[in-house]
């Protein structure tokens, strides 16, 4: 019983500090128990003092079988992970950040042409949000350790982009769709003006 | 009724004043009931012998992501029916939430019908707000990944049985 609420506890009695420091933590334990140590920028900080409930957590699920599974679409299962594949941190934020700034700026602009109620954009700790008065709002932030750009649709739903060299954009793997295409159509759709994000 | 108080209490946190329970959840920042209740009160918490034939595990997420769900099904073989269910979830208050939903949904149905369970319907289930919708994704594939993990030791040991 006590563990299961230190499991959880995890959560409860951290919400209120930073979440980077609950990552940060088990990410160091994970990286003590298993070869491969996933995110390089994990072990670039300083974790500040092991965490006990995280101990708690059967690290023997996690390693034993390398890094899980990553939700990205990737309907082939389990993959060890590739440091010589992983996208460099640097090359990631440079292209995330400048497809989520140049999403803001038309967006912007776009907002300001449709004068539509409701209409709101804001960027705020690298979290683009955008909502479209009552009909709801969306979500665009970037998921650095899975180099993802990470969309919250009120059409669509949650997807994962990565990028996709090929056709220089961010592409979920499940639908092979373009984050700024799917963008267009939906926000087009749903304001009833056509806009140009590309 | 404990739980309700805290429940309260927690929402009330949350909205930085007195909390009445008819107010709409739109109204303040905190978590849908459910959410809370399913934090407070996760279904099926535990583990299964990952080596039990009879048991499919779907583990999904990184920690460096900040999210991990473990979802294990246990199946009876006759009827191809998901018998138990239990998880183990690292994660925000949405995420535990969702694969606690998943744990309960799963149980009595059939496989086919397992795999058919939406992230939508999940989120619409808790309320979700638009930033956490991924989680009940995760909790989708969660489930998708136990079932993979099922079949996948079948025809192992079909194989080895040869």
């Amino acid at each position: 019983m006590a563990s299961r609420k230190l499991l959880l506890g995890l959560t409860a009695g951290r919400r209120l500090r930073s979440r980077t420091h609950q990552l940060f933590s088990v990410a160091n334990l994970l990286e003590a128990s298993t070869s491969h140590s996933p995110a390089a920028a994990v072990a670039s900080t300083q974790p500040s003092g092991g965490s006990p409930a995280a101990l708690l957590f059967s690290l023997r699920t996690i390693s034993s079988t390398r890094q899980a599974t990553q939700s990205a679409g990737d309907a082939s299962g389990r993959s060890a992970v590739d440091h010589k594949l992983i996208m460099p941190e640097d090359e990631f934020h440079k292209l995330a950040d400048e497809t989520i700034h140049d999403l803001l700026e038309k967006l912007e602009e776009y907002g300001d042409s449709i004068q539509m109620d409701g209409f709101d954009i804001d960027y705020g700790n690298q979290v683009l949000t955008l909502r479209l008065g009552d009909l709801g709002t969306y979500v665009v932030n970037k998921q650095t350790p899975n180099r993802q750009i990470w969309l919250s649709s009120l059409v669509s739903g949650p997807s994962r982009f990565n990028w996709d060299a090929a056709t220089n954009g961010w592409i979920y793997k499940r639908t092979r769709a373009n984050l700024v295409q799917l963008l267009e159509e939906e926000i087009g759709e749903l304001c009833g003006t056509p806009v140009e994000l590309s | 009724m404990m739980l309700r108080v805290v429940g309260k209490r927690l929402l009330g946190a949350a909205a930085g004043g007195q909390a009445s329970p008819a107010l709409a959840p739109a109204a303040r920042r905190g978590y849908h009931e459910r959410v809370v209740d399913h934090y407070n009160n996760p279904r099926n918490v535990g583990t299964f012998d990952k080596d039990d034939p009879d048991v499919g595990t779907g583990l999904v997420g990184a920690p460096a992501c900040g999210d991990v769900m473990k979802l294990q099904i246990r199946v009876d073989e006759g009827s191809g029916r998901v018998v138990d269910a239990r998880f183990k979830t690292f994660g925000c208050g949405s995420a535990i939430a969702s694969s606690s939903v998943a744990s309960e949904w799963v149980k009595g149905k059939q496989m086919e019908e397992i795999v058919a369970i939406k992230n939508t319907e999940i989120a619409k289930h808790l309320s979700l707000p638009p930033v956490k919708l991924h989680c009940s994704m995760l909790a989708e594939d969660a489930i998708k990944a136990a079932v993979k993990d099922y079949e996948a030791k079948k025809v192992k040991l079909a194989k080895a049985d040869e």
